[in-house]
């Protein structure tokens, strides 16, 4: 029950209320007179014929579609690469430094060399998201694995397991706290750099439409399709949220663990 | 030691040297995909020799270095006082979860909608963008204030000044400088998105303009460029907070 009633925040709903009464009656009364400051009601107006026409409807189901291949690539990619490296000396001496260079270089410098080489299309969208949201994710698994007490490696040596079940049974569960915040870190990486991808490059979904709109000088739908933006964000990160608790309840609860 | 390490290292950066020279071997100098690497340099050393690489390289670092100090003096301030005033921290922080989950991409458009194009612009993008973490950080350093200390304080009677200087400052400045590392990476990757969508000057112009003109080994000699100048920041931001926090906290506090 008190857990409920801190999740209703009323404060904070009163807070976000008064931001936008106090944002309405500033345009309405002309106190603030920006050429281009759409009052909220118009914004909602909007957002609500953008729907019906299914124009925003669409854009956004391509944002999140793109947004969800590319994290789901990276995720497979990236744990992969986060378990090999951690666990096979090979690879952890010989990938170790070239990963680190590549993860720091500026991941939205990479849009317009992947609309170079792949073209303007939603391959290209789904590559460089993918390519960013791959980083966070190797690196928290790798972390995750390497923080694996020894004692459970030397259970699953006493028991002969194969590498492949070692990593399934022992190594992946054990990590799992690190890797699902990789994973919700890599899902925000992927949205960003899809409405870049298509800002500059490939002409389809959210990001493709917040610049039309502000290029035809047409504000008030310019604001919905980026509140439409803000919202897939907060859903995205609330569901994965909503996930890791229930994989990995502990991680929210220490004292449990003991 | 060093030897070993340095051998260490270098191990590690095999894959990628080699996959380098493989490229240049097999790629051809025309190709409008893969220009070898040998030819990335001479795209950027012409762009350097008609004078146009150093102004627009300062113009990013001045965008750059002017957002993020913007950012450590509001975030700071705004996370002091979210930290220090709970119920403010309560009602701010869907606003703030909301302000902090907005890709920093969509928000650009508006601003040029509303502030038009120009530095301000820029620099008020890079600072919403960028500001959370620095925001969050502090805050976070604020709560786990142990109440001990305002109590010692007010038992030897410290006077605010010296308050600030010798409880306050040595308990936060860690938490401020976690999140100005993180804010950091932010700060350049925002800065060369509004270049790039803007197209108003700067580094990220330049590669947008190499792409849109098929201009492919610029790109990549420029996407090099661009590397380095974030690597360079973030090692020198990791810098100052290591030496910073070498003697951190101040022996007064340890006792």
């Amino acid at each position: 029950m008190a857990a409920r009633l801190r999740w209703l925040n009323l404060s904070g709903a009163l807070t976000m209320i008064t931001v936008v009464g106090a944002w309405q009656l500033a345009v309405d009364t002309g106190l603030v007179d920006l050429d281009y400051l759409p009052a909220p009601s118009e914004v909602a107006q909007a957002g609500a014929s953008g729907l019906s026409s299914g124009e925003l409807g669409s854009a956004a189901a391509h944002t999140l579609a793109v947004s969800l291949v590319a994290w789901l690539i990276a995720l497979v990619v990236g744990v992969a690469a986060g378990v090999l490296i951690a666990l096979w000396r090979p690879a952890r001496v010989t990938l170790t430094a070239s990963v680190e260079i590549l993860r720091t270089l500026p991941v939205v410098a990479f849009v317009p060399i992947a609309v170079l080489i792949v073209g303007l299309s939603t391959t290209m969208e789904i590559a460089v998201a993918a390519w960013a949201a791959m980083w966070p994710i190797l690196v928290n698994t790798r972390g995750g694995v390497d923080a694996v007490p020894a004692r459970l490696h030397e259970v699953a040596a006493v028991f002969r397991m194969t590498a492949l079940r070692r990593v399934r049974v022992v190594v992946l569960p054990a990590a799992a706290p690190l890797v699902l915040v990789g994973a919700r870190l890599g899902l925000s990486f992927a949205l960003i750099v899809t409405v870049v991808a298509e800002m500059i490059g490939n002409p389809a979904g959210l990001g493709y439409q917040i610049v039309r709109l502000q290029q035809a000088l047409r504000p008030d739908e310019m604001f919905a399709a980026v509140v439409v933006i803000g919202l897939l964000g907060i859903g995205l990160n609330a569901a994965l949220l909503a996930l890791t608790t229930r994989v990995a309840p502990d991680m929210f609860e220490p004292g449990r663990r003991a | 030691m060093s030897a070993q390490r340095w051998l260490a290292s270098s191990a590690g950066l095999l894959p990628l040297v080699g996959l380098l020279g493989l490229w240049e071997l097999l790629g051809t100098a025309d190709s409008p995909y893969f220009p070898p690497p040998s030819t990335w340099w001479n795209a950027v050393e012409l762009l350097n020799a008609s004078g146009v690489l150093l102004p627009e390289l300062l113009e990013t670092m001045e965008t750059f270095a002017l957002a993020l100090a913007v950012a450590i003096v509001v975030g700071s301030l705004l996370g002091l006082a979210i930290g220090a005033l709970p119920p403010l921290q309560r009602a701010t922080s869907p606003l703030v979860e909301f302000c902090r989950t907005m890709p920093s991409a969509a928000i650009v458009p508006v601003a040029v909608l509303l502030i038009g194009l120009g530095r301000s612009m820029a620099i008020t993008v890079v600072v919403f963008a960028a500001v959370w973490p620095i925001v969050l950080n502090t805050a976070a350093a604020v709560r786990s204030l142990s109440p001990v200390l305002h109590d010692a304080a007010r038992t030897l009677g410290l006077p605010a000044g010296a308050r600030v200087r010798k409880v306050l400052a040595p308990a936060l400045v860690p938490g401020l400088l976690l999140g100005v590392r993180v804010a950091t990476p932010l700060c350049v990757i925002v800065t060369l998105l509004v270049e790039m969508l803007t197209g108003t000057g700067g580094i990220g112009s330049l590669l947008v303009q190499a792409q849109r003109n098929f201009i492919s080994a610029q790109a990549f000699g420029l996407l090099v460029v661009v590397g380095i100048f974030g690597y360079l920041v973030n090692s020198s931001v990791n810098l100052i907070e290591r030496r910073l926090l070498r003697d951190w906290p101040p022996r007064a506090t340890a006792r």
